[in-house]
């Protein structure tokens, strides 16, 4: 059979989208017919060299596809005016110009990917002033004379000592190398960094301000904080995909990668993230016209298996029960040893992980909260890629739990899901009289009824959740989380080709894919298992420390706080509470960072606080099944929702009104 | 005290919907009364139960039942199957039936296995579940302990998964005849391919569905080899 007549499966990264294609079309027709979005400016006149994907080698078991440099028809002379002989190397190549020869796994870089992601990691204020380790004094001092030969380091040392009463017991070699030049050249007047007890830069003149940066590795999304050190205030943010994506999606799928490539699979991710960290330094040094010397000081959190390779440690263990991590408490790194471009004698503190599946990310999460000065019993929901649960109070202690959500929530495996970028449906709603649903498009600036383009293209975690939520709401979908096929819309409908049920959310003119966007019964599917998997991971918890109800739950993480309370109770992602006490707090593990870069006392604070927190692994609690199981349901299969009695009780019984509207005797409609 | 044929097609019946529908009372009342009857209890089983639990496995494909309503349906057939079991009267069918079942090393999720197991259970098959995070040695172990013809493992994460390559070589050298079925949510079939494994199920909720379908074939197989000792 010739390449025109087979058909080969080709997968997109990050945005996971994959289809089978016939052989010999382009790689830029691929993702189109796939609706992955690649920057092709010159509309294929082959002269912008924008529409770049790097195709990954070898087999890729999550896939189960062979992906190689070969399945692409051969390099062209075009492509070598237009690509580096690096990028050649680095198994670039032009989605116009190559052509699909058999399986790939594809990776569009940032660059080339069109509709960029909305970052949703914003920065809001601290609660804690700032106190940092890392400080800056001004002194001045008298040169050396024959009558006072003393070594410079101890001249630094008293002056510190004398002006500001600062004790200053070590020096940086790196920055000793260059203090005596520095020191004479600005005649003695010099400003200090002081980290700790170590002096690490010394530069001429009065310095006011100094900066450190806060970063939060996310498995998906790397956001980045650059914080004035003096009053904790965040001046510049920036963000970026993870690029170890295209290493794998998830954190399992990362260490399957690094324990199949063995030594260089570890060091090619390493390097991803350290590329991602120099970049984003740079971008946030620039645009505050700062340089990267400038910087000092940088916290990280992150998960157990980002941890892991963010300091190129064999993450295999920590993939694999009981999931031991490498080193819980928090460590301190030169910037120089991790390749990291601040100021080669700054700092690096990477906060303590809790446990092997519970990282820094949720110690950041943990301090930003303090469950444990909590007098209410209170459930914290950090949902990303995975959820992590904190819940407790002062009274009864804290304990902790990883929870499998899967990637449905933030728009993976849904059939029109994407991630919150432009073109998202993020909010819906439903009317329960007409069941006709009314969304927000992210880039829109009102519902989709009142504006006249509304080019939705996909949509989103929040999006789903919302539209899953409102159809359990109008009895569009029942309990078990099944289609209600007599409830009367004409937006439920049959496809032809997979015979399942499913929602019509927005009809073709209202897309700019060129089709509808449906919701189908696995899309439900995936959402039931995602959500019940955190009712489930909260139910254990409750029981562990004898709490019968809840005061409140926190939704963190950048996603967490995008998400509709109402809609996340209804759904039942966690027990009844009532809707004034569900509360959103932003990105808290990158608050966690912030907090400990500018405060040391909540530095310690995290690193010891880590280590009281419980770990609870629930997959050993012997009716997990069971309690997981029951928490599939909407909103549950038995627990009682006082709170949320009145929206319950008014949910339509569209079977039993179809039954009573059709007198006994009448043949079903056909 | 031999039952007459309606009477029997109504139990029948009443188990079939009881497991259907997660009827733990129907279930009971139906087992109870066919075991009253003094009647060899595999019709029932078999007929009953199990033909109801492959109708919640074609619901479970066709997406109308979810993995809570496989659950329960299961609680219901392990009730009846705890009342007649008991006075089922072992039948050699010619099948051997012997499944060494588990969790590979460093993976601790086994909702998907156990559902396989009790799969094997109702369909007659000596089980000998080796639990979860079982270290990979033990398998080849237990395989050449029981000279099982099946070896089912199961993994949840990429990571264990790997070790299921090594159990399959392990046992194959040393026994190439034994079956080797692997399951879990990152198996595919081309993974399965790739391992050297002799079946699969895509997920554990694909596992359901491929022990349903495991559990016909192995029917028709009874069928036939009850039907050749007949003749």
């Amino acid at each position: 059979m010739s390449d025109q007549e087979r058909e080969y499966t080709v997968i997109f990264q990050p945005s996971g989208r994959r289809g089978k294609i016939r052989g010999g079309g382009s790689v830029l027709e691929a993702a189109r017919s796939l609706g992955v979005e690649i920057e092709a400016i010159c509309g294929e006149k082959k002269t912008c060299g924008k529409c770049k994907v790097q195709v990954m080698e070898g087999f890729f078991e999550k896939f189960g596809v062979e992906s190689s440099l070969a399945h692409l028809s051969d390099w062209t002379k075009d492509e070598e005016r237009l690509l580096s002989a690096a990028e050649r190397d680095n198994h670039i190549r032009l989605s116009c110009l190559s052509k699909v020869k058999g399986d790939l796994l594809l990776f569009v870089p940032e660059e080339a990917r069109g509709g960029q992601q909305v970052v949703r990691k914003k920065a809001g204020k601290l609660k804690y002033p700032a106190d940092p380790d890392l400080r800056i004094y001004y002194i001045e001092m008298q040169a050396p004379t024959l009558h006072d030969p003393e070594d410079d380091f101890l001249r630094v040392k008293k002056a510190l000592q004398e002006t500001h009463n600062a004790v200053a017991n070590r020096i940086d070699l790196f920055c000793l190398r260059q203090m005596g030049d520095t020191l004479r050249a600005a005649k003695w007047k010099v400003t200090v960094w002081l980290w700790k007890d170590e002096i690490v830069r010394v530069v001429p003149g009065k310095v006011e301000r100094h900066y450190g940066i806060a970063v939060d590795i996310g498995t998906t999304t790397v956001a980045a904080y650059l914080t004035d050190m003096e009053n904790g205030r965040s001046v510049a943010t920036d963000s970026k995909m993870n690029p170890q994506v295209r290493f794998g999606e998830d954190v399992m799928s990362r260490i399957t990668y690094a324990m199949q490539n063995p030594g260089k699979g570890l060091q090619q991710m390493h390097e991803a993230i350290i590329g991602a960290l120099n970049e984003i330094i740079g971008n946030l040094c620039d645009e505050q016209k700062l340089v990267r010397d400038d910087i000092l000081e940088m916290t990280l959190v992150c998960n157990t298996a980002m941890h892991h390779i963010l300091l190129k440690l064999n993450p295999e263990h920590v993939g694999v029960a009981p999931f031991p991590t490498a080193m819980a408490p928090a460590v301190d790194i030169k910037a120089r040893d991790l390749g990291i471009n601040i100021n080669a004698s700054g700092n690096i503190h990477v906060l303590a992980n809790e446990a092997g599946f519970v990282g820094a990310d949720n110690c950041g999460v943990l301090i930003a909260e303090e469950p444990y000065n909590s007098e209410e019993d209170v459930l914290i929901i950090d949902i990303g890629t995975n959820g992590e649960l904190l819940c407790g109070s002062k009274k009864l202690g804290v304990v902790s739990c990883s929870v499998a959500t899967g990637p449905a929530l933030e728009g993976a495996q849904i059939k029109f899901g994407m991630r919150a970028a432009p073109g998202a449906i993020e909010k819906v709603e439903i009317d329960q009289e007409t069941l006709e649903p009314r969304f927000k498009v992210i880039g829109k600036a009102d519902w989709h009824t009142h504006i006249e383009d509304v080019d939705a293209k996909g949509i989103c975690g929040s999006g789903i959740i919302d539209v899953v939520a409102e159809m359990f709401r109008t009895g569009i979908v029942d309990k078990g989380g099944r289609f209600v096929k007599e409830a009367p819309t004409k937006r439920l409908r049959r496809d032809e080709a997979t015979g399942q049920t499913e929602y019509v959310l927005a009809y073709e003119p209202e897309t700019s894919i060129g089709k509808d966007i449906v919701i189908t019964q696995g899309d439900v599917r995936a959402i039931q298992l995602a959500v019940g998997s955190i009712y489930a991971g909260a139910v254990i918890m409750m029981r562990h420390l004898g709490i019968q109800k809840l005061d409140k739950v926190v939704l963190a993480g950048a996603f967490g706080s995008h998400l509709n309370p109402f809609s996340c109770a209804i759904i039942g992602m966690f027990p009844d509470v009532p809707i004034a006490q569900i509360i959103s707090v932003g990105n808290a593990a990158g608050d966690g960072a912030r907090l400990c870069l500018v405060n040391k006392h909540k530095r310690a604070e995290a690193n010891e606080m880590a280590r009281t927190v419980k770990y609870l692994e629930l997959t050993v609690f012997a009716d997990f099944e069971r309690v997981f199981m029951k928490a599939m349901q909407f909103p549950h299969m038995e627990d009682p929702f006082p709170n949320w009695k009145h929206v319950i009780d008014e949910i339509p019984n569209w079977k039993k009104i179809a039954k009573e509207k059709k007198p006994a005797g009448t043949p079903a409609a056909t | 005290m031999a039952m007459d044929e309606a009477k029997k097609t109504d139990l029948l019946h009443k188990l079939a919907q009881g497991v259907t529908e997660f009827d733990d009372d129907a279930v009971r009342e139906a087992a109870e009364e066919w075991v009253a009857t003094g009647e060899d209890t595999y019709d029932a089983i078999f007929d009953g139960l199990v033909a109801g639990m492959e109708e919640v496995g074609r619901l479970f494909s066709a997406q109308e039942y979810f993995v809570p309503e496989m659950l329960m349906a299961a609680d219901s057939l392990y009730i009846g199957l705890d009342i007649m079991k008991p006075h089922m009267i072992q039948r050699d069918t010619g099948v051997k039936g012997t499944v060494v079942i588990g969790t590979v090393q460093g993976d601790v999720h086994d909702i998907g296995k156990n559902i396989v197991k009790m799969m094997f259970d109702v369909a007659g098959f000596n089980v000998f579940d080796l639990g979860r995070d079982v270290p990979l040695e033990e398998f080849l172990k237990k395989q050449l302990e029981t000279n099982s013809d099946i070896v089912c493992l199961s993994a949840m994460m990429t990571t264990t998964m790997m070790g299921m390559p090594k159990v399959i070589a392990m046992i194959k050298e040393k026994n190439p005849n034994c079956k080797i079925l692997i399951g879990g949510a990152p198996i595919t079939d081309d993974v399965a391919v790739k391992f050297g494994a002799d079946g699969t199920a895509r997920d554990a909720s694909n596992a359901l569905e491929e022990a349903v379908k495991m559990i016909v074939a192995l029917k028709n197989i009874q069928k036939e080899a009850m039907a050749k000792a007949g003749k």
